[in-house]
């Protein structure tokens, strides 16, 4: 555990926390159509799996993930322009809010239907195994809610039947939209499942930002080590709705308030400080720089112009469907 | 030499593993086994490491192949039946077909489908899945008929760097056998004329462009003289080349072993009757699987699709329109 | 019809035709046998019953014989020449009827089948195949007026109409004209002297093709012109007998306006104003100058007009506000020395009153008993007849003949 390490992780969570904040403002003031789905109290969980990640690696987050997207490479920029559907962003319109990535960088972008990422995440790990490429991991996030569909498991299974470098990060964050875990799964823990897929398990605290970088960076070596993928189960609470449309009006008062509910940024500030990795003052400064640059980046995102339909190239499905367009010739 | 379909099938796989790293098979029974169908018999042996055994996933045998494909390999899937690939469906309609027009990055995989019927197929080893994967943009679509067909076109679609839905017919895989295998071909995108003519036009594709080429020979005795339009592909449709058969001959049967509604026979026919309105001297006709799962009983599935016979009798009404 | 010698005797069979029933008719029902097979018929006796679309008559044996096969079916129909038996006759009426002279031309098949039977089961019932040539229309031709998106196409692509098809013999199924009967029509034409047709006949044809689609239908009234001569004679400026008969069409329209309306669907529009047309040949073709509100403007008020209108339009320099827009038309084809026509009227006109040559022709006066010389024009009024009856029509050429007989009031 390095001071760097925990420095950087805790300035990602900020402005990740900061970045969504002003992603709900703007969805509730009008300017963001479609859905916005937040990682509020999941930070830490996340930025400690992207962290560990480098370039090379495999990484296909998913809702939650805005802090460890912006560990991976993403960007505050890149993710207000897919926001409010810029043209300019790297999906141009065609898809929005958290249905983004750079594939060609490892980035993968998550479709919605839960669990199809794993097996995308293992193709490509085997496609760097067929070339030679070694030290690699793939990495991949989902709730446990995800965990129920036969896509999860049929990736899972695969993962482990080919001995891949993969490490999948189960946020048990006790509610899949209004489905409590009782009508989710029967397991006592679903730590178990890592054994009867043939993978190693490991437990982290999910707020707990210290816990989750150890045993994440844990996970992460292991499987970049060559030895197989690897499960991470993490407890923690969603602090927000399953979306900004919902007001999570579920979950009981009394989980808010048990040391689950507590609240991942204040408690790894607290950390840093107590460890002398950080002063006041420079918490304070982050706090004006982040609120700035994510002020400012989305100001000049609303002016940037929308997709065109009359510009929008509609051949744009296939690469044979732009080709037959055109010319006749192949 | 005689090279039956289902050889012409193995001999372009191994000419694409061999002359393309980035080429890998992935299905189930595959490798020692040869496949199901002995698609890949000796690949394994000749390419170790390249012709694996699948769990039974096909959601993940396809995520895979999609996530290799990002990372620039060439998968080539093999479904053990067509009918399975709605396991994988999810993967192959929404992450593979979009993935293109989301990321700008592309998708070269091939999906391989054993299609079509066969005498005691029955509901789950005989479907023809092609107008179910046409109707997502985004993903190719190939029919061959013909044992030189097969060749070129797997070739193509391993080439092609969109993900292609490759409907290799069973009934096609022993039953069909050429002299040799061709050096050149149209592109897959062109449809073919099979048999110039010039009273009617019958546009089929895979296993029933057999049965037509059959029933226009059964009309030569009526005095007809019927014009073959092979599609080879039904994703992208050539439609110039249908239309310029229509404009020859003012009448057209579309004949698909698939069911009726929203197939490639309609698809056919919708682009004939909004583009070709003025060369029909009849309306346009079109011949289905009946409109029932896929019978087992080998008298019930001998009238259950098309054949020669049928076709034979939809174009004598045709021709009397 | 020829001659087979029965497989029982040598006796000829004489085959039973079905007969010309009538001038359209062609095809008839089969509708009883008068007789059995074996029996024996003598000449003239009714042998079959059959019903056209007009009546049930009865097929005649032409000579005594025996009966000996009916191969007609009771309540199919059969077209006109086709053979519904065979009567076993002598050799002696075998030869009076001519049964071994040479055989008719044979009729020419059509190039492809005509039968529908395509289910592999027979079915019995089977199409019609006309057996006498000559006939435009074969029995049975439900599509004979079928022009597919193909047809119409091309005929759109060469400016033709089903009008120009009208002599062209289809070949398709029901009798339809194909493209092939077309191409081959087209191409046979060219071995004819061809000459343009200039604007103006075209678009005569045109607009006498589209009337055409109503039904028209025409009476005629001899009128007296004696008073009307002599009352012209008397005039300064002379104007032509047309004149005279519109002057007397706008009174009786402005009594009876619905006259010369127009049938809508089931609405008859009435005219707005009596503007009345009077045909002026110009070159190859015919023009119409009207007169506006000609009921409201006594003879001699229009006479200047008239002829101004007259001569510009045979110089061809109508302005376009003088023609178009009336709502009846009047035609002097006597100036061609036609005693009596049926002409046409304009598409968007429901009336047309033509005019003969008047001729001396001797009229019985009942006082003076006995035949005197009068100035007699037979003056036709040719109608839609959705719009008007024959009484209706009658009654309009009444007034118009009772008008023109006292001139001065016009």
């Amino acid at each position: 555990m390095t001071k760097e390490i925990a420095r950087r992780s805790f300035r990602l969570m900020l402005e990740a926390r900061v970045l969504e904040e002003k992603l709900a403002a703007l969805y509730r003031s009008g300017k963001i159509v479609g859905g916005v789905f937040l990682g509020r109290g999941q930070e830490a969980l996340s930025v400690a799996l992207g962290v560990h990640l480098r370039r090379g690696d495999i990484y296909a987050p998913l809702i939650r993930d805005q802090a460890g997207r912006l560990a991976f490479g993403d960007t505050i920029l890149d993710t207000l322009r897919t926001y409010l559907g810029s043209s300019l962003g790297p999906m141009r319109g065609r898809d929005g809010n958290i249905h983004r990535g750079r594939p060609s960088e490892g980035y993968h972008a998550m479709i919605s239907h839960l669990g199809a990422m794993v097996s995308t995440v293992c193709g490509s790990l085997m496609a760097k195994r067929f070339r030679g490429e070694t030290g690699i991991v793939g990495a991949t996030c989902i709730g446990e809610g995800g965990t129920s569909t036969g896509s999860f498991h049929e990736g899972m299974n695969m993962a482990a039947v080919e001995k891949l470098p993969l490490v999948v990060v189960v946020a048990n964050n006790q509610f899949s939209y209004s489905t409590s875990n009782d009508r989710q799964f029967a397991c006592d823990d679903m730590i178990t499942r890592a054994a009867a897929y043939g993978m190693t398990g490991r437990r982290a605290i999910g707020n707990d930002l210290i816990d989750c970088l150890k045993v994440l960076g844990d996970a992460v070596a292991a499987a970049r080590g060559g030895e197989g993928p690897q499960l991470v189960v993490a407890d923690l609470l969603r602090l927000v709705g399953h979306g900004e449309h919902d007001d999570a009006s579920y979950i009981p008062a009394a989980l808010k308030e048990s040391p689950l509910g507590r609240d991942c940024l204040d408690l790894a500030q607290q950390a840093l400080l107590e460890n002398g990795w950080i002063s006041e003052e420079e918490l304070s400064e982050w706090r004006t720089i982040v609120e700035k640059e994510v002020e400012e980046t989305s100001a000049k995102v609303l002016r940037e112009p929308a997709p065109d339909p009359a510009e929008e190239d509609w051949n744009a499905f296939s690469v044979v469907g732009r080709n037959l367009s055109g010319e006749d010739e192949e | 030499m005689n090279i039956t379909y289902l050889e012409a099938i193995r001999l372009a796989q191994q000419k694409a593993l061999a002359e393309d790293p980035r080429v890998f098979i992935y299905g189930q029974d595959i490798g020692g086994f040869g496949g199901a169908f002995k698609a890949t018999k000796n690949l394994a042996k000749e390419f170790p490491g390249r012709v694996l055994d699948a769990p039974i996933s096909e959601d993940a045998m396809v995520g895979m192949a999609i996530g290799a494909a990002i990372e620039g390999m060439r998968p080539i899937v093999e479904m053990q039946f067509a009918d399975f690939s709605t396991c994988g469906l999810n993967q192959i309609v929404n992450q593979a077909a979009t993935l293109h027009y989301r990321t700008g990055i592309s998708c070269p995989m091939v999906v391989r489908l054993p299609s079509g019927g066969t005498p005691g197929g029955g509901p789950f080893h005989s479907q023809s899945m092609e107008a179910l994967y046409a109707h997502y943009p985004g993903l190719v679509v190939m029919t061959p008929a013909t044992v030189e067909d097969a060749y070129t076109m797997l070739l193509e679609a391993v080439a092609l760097d969109d993900p292609v839905i490759f409907c290799e017919h069973k009934f096609l895989y022993y039953h069909l056998k050429a002299e040799k295998l061709p050096e050149e071909a149209l592109p897959f995108w062109k449809a073919r004329i099979a048999r110039p003519g010039r009273d009617a036009t019958v546009v089929a594709y895979s296993a029933m462009l057999h049965e037509a080429l059959a029933a226009a020979e059964e009309l030569v005795h009526d005095g007809y003289d019927i014009e073959v339009v092979d599609l080879r592909s039904v994703k992208p449709i050539d439609t110039d080349t249908i239309l310029a058969s229509v404009a020859r001959t003012g009448r057209l049967l579309v004949v698909s072993e698939a069911w009726p509604w929203g197939g490639v026979a309609a698809e056919v026919i919708a682009r004939v009757a909004t583009e070709g309105f003025g060369l029909l001297d009849a309306p346009p006709q079109r011949l289905n699987a009946r409109e029932t799962p896929v019978p087992y009983h080998p008298a019930l599935w001998g009238t259950h699709r098309p054949t020669a016979s049928s076709v034979a009798n939809s174009l004598r009404q045709l021709l009397e329109l | 019809m020829f001659p087979s010698p029965s497989p029982q005797s040598s006796l000829p069979l004489l085959p039973i035709i079905m007969p010309q029933l009538g001038e359209s008719i062609a095809e008839a029902t089969l509708v009883s046998a008068a007789f059995s097979v074996g029996e024996r018929v003598e000449a003239d006796t009714d042998l079959l019953e059959v019903e056209t679309n007009k009546a049930v008559m009865g097929v005649t044996a032409p000579c005594g014989g025996i009966l000996k096969e009916l191969t007609a079916v009771i309540g199919e129909s059969y077209a006109v020449g086709a053979t519904l038996g065979y009567l076993e006759i002598s050799e002696e009426d075998a030869e009076r009827l001519g049964l071994n002279d040479a055989p008719p031309p044979p009729v020419e098949q059509p190039k492809k089948k005509q039968s529908p039977n395509t289910d592999g089961a027979s079915s019995g019932k089977k199409l019609v195949k006309p057996t006498v040539s000559g006939l435009p229309v074969p029995a049975h031709a439900g599509g004979a007026s079928f022009l597919s998106p193909r047809m119409k196409a091309r005929m759109a692509e060469l400016g033709l109409h089903a009008a120009d098809l009208a002599g062209v013999a289809g070949s398709g199924a029901g009798g339809r004209v194909t493209i092939d009967d077309l191409e081959r029509f087209l191409q046979d034409l060219e071995r004819n002297t061809i000459s343009p047709a200039s604007s103006m006949r075209v678009a005569v044809a045109d607009a006498m093709r589209r009337s055409w689609t109503r039904p028209l239908a025409t009476v005629v009234l001899p009128v007296q012109l004696d008073t009307l001569l002599a009352h012209r004679k008397q005039q300064p400026v002379k104007a032509g007998p047309a004149l005279y008969a519109l002057r007397a069409l706008s009174i009786a329209l402005s009594e009876m306006p619905a006259t010369a309306g127009r049938l809508i669907g089931e609405r008859l529009i009435h005219p707005r104003s009596i503007d009345i047309g009077f045909a002026v040949e110009a070159e190859d073709g015919v023009l119409v100058p009207v007169i506006r509100h000609a009921d409201q403007f006594p003879l001699a008020d229009l006479v200047e007009r008239y002829n101004r209108l007259v001569e510009l339009a045979r110089a061809r320099r109508l302005p376009g506000s003088d023609t178009g827009g009336s709502i009846a038309t009047i035609t002097n084809y006597g100036v061609f020395g036609l005693t009596m026509a049926t002409p046409i009227p304009l598409p968007e006109q429901s009336l047309l009153l033509g005019i003969g040559v008047g001729k001396i022709t001797p009229f019985w006066d009942v006082e003076k008993k006995e035949f005197v010389p009068v100035t007699e024009a037979q003056f036709t009024l040719s109608f839609d007849h959705r719009v008007l009856d024959g009484g209706a029509a009658g009654r309009l050429l009444q007034r118009v003949a009772q008008l023109l007989s006292t001139p001065e009031d016009l």
